[in-house]
């Protein structure tokens, strides 16, 4: 698959789950075995009395999201692998003005398991909020749910992202 | 000026824990709810349509119920010992057991102490009983986060 393919499968996947949705979460990037997400600046998320922690809890669903959709960047035909366990360590508390970028990768596929790492910036790269790791287990014969699989795959136009 | 601490006690005096769930803007989003029973506090989470992840199934995106048990810990630890700032996280673990199906989720935190400035946070969360947990999560939360985390106005 190509980097088309990838981003096509990869937003239509975000795009399918309402809570990604309610969330405004959208790719920006995606690759073989990468993809990096954003969640935007939105009022619903901001506080007027609190100045700090202000993405409490989000953070965790923002890279829980990446993380699934670096996945689908690893394999060939989409699989849906429910999450076995996320670990994230918070380095910086994120500001609230800013947006809230996760880059994940999809390290390595076996036939049972997927292998995931991710870290979460804002301005800045280099200096990452949180890093993460998570575990993904592949569904058994390699069988999904046939009508999320469609959604996912799409019809003649799959390569459109 | 309305302080964090003054928050917690007008919770536990009238019993509406609603002022201090709705201090994370988040929570709000999700519909995070509180209740206490005696001295015991369980966390619940209503099924909500904007919660859901795989719509075919339908089943609760995965990292709502992360996040949920991650501000189930914060709210558990800010109830029980109190400060003057939100304990800030340090790191969350969290072992998905089953499928969060559509319907109302329910959560609960213990916590420990580690030495004078550490909550160590363990939670459970299920759906239709107790003993089939759907996640259960371990959290580290720096407690006297300082003024960076004061409630300002």
């Amino acid at each position: 698959m190509n980097q088309a393919e990838f981003a096509g499968r990869c937003t239509r996947f975000l795009n399918a789950q309402p809570h990604m949705r309610k969330l405004g979460i959208r790719l920006i990037s995606a690759e073989k075995g990468k993809a990096v997400l954003v969640l935007p600046v939105q009022p619903q998320l901001m506080s007027a009395v609190l100045d700090t922690y202000l993405h409490g809890g989000v953070l965790t669903t923002l890279v829980d999201a990446a993380s699934s959709v670096s996945t689908l960047c690893a394999l060939e035909r989409f699989e849906l692998c429910p999450t076995l366990d996320l670990r994230i360590d918070h380095m910086r508390t994120p500001v609230q003005s800013q947006p809230l970028y996760v880059s994940a990768e999809c390290y390595r596929v076996t036939r049972s398991v997927l292998f995931t790492r991710a870290s979460v910036y804002q301005e800045d790269a280099e200096r990452p909020v949180a890093y993460a790791i998570a575990t993904f287990m592949r569904p058994e014969g390699g069988q999904t749910d046939s009508a999320f699989s469609r959604l996912i795959e799409g019809g003649d136009d799959a390569t459109v992202a | 000026m309305q302080q964090l601490l003054d928050l917690v006690r007008q919770a536990h005096d009238s019993g509406d824990y609603q002022p201090l769930v709705d201090l994370i803007p988040y929570a709000r989003v999700l519909g995070v709810q509180c209740e206490c029973y005696g001295e015991e506090i369980i966390f619940r989470l209503p099924a909500n349509a904007d919660n859901i992840g795989n719509p075919t199934i339908p089943a609760i995106h995965g990292g709502v119920i992360a996040s949920f048990m991650e501000l189930t810990a914060l709210f558990q630890l800010t109830l029980q010992l109190p400060q003057p700032g939100l304990a800030k996280i340090i790191d969350f673990s969290l072992d998905y057991m089953r499928a969060g199906l559509d319907r109302d989720t329910f959560a609960i935190c213990d916590v420990s102490r580690q030495g004078r400035r550490v909550g160590n946070c363990s939670v459970l969360a299920w759906q239709e009983r107790k003993s089939k947990p759907i996640a259960q999560a371990r959290a580290h939360f720096l407690l006297d986060a300082g003024a960076a985390s004061q409630i300002m106005s």
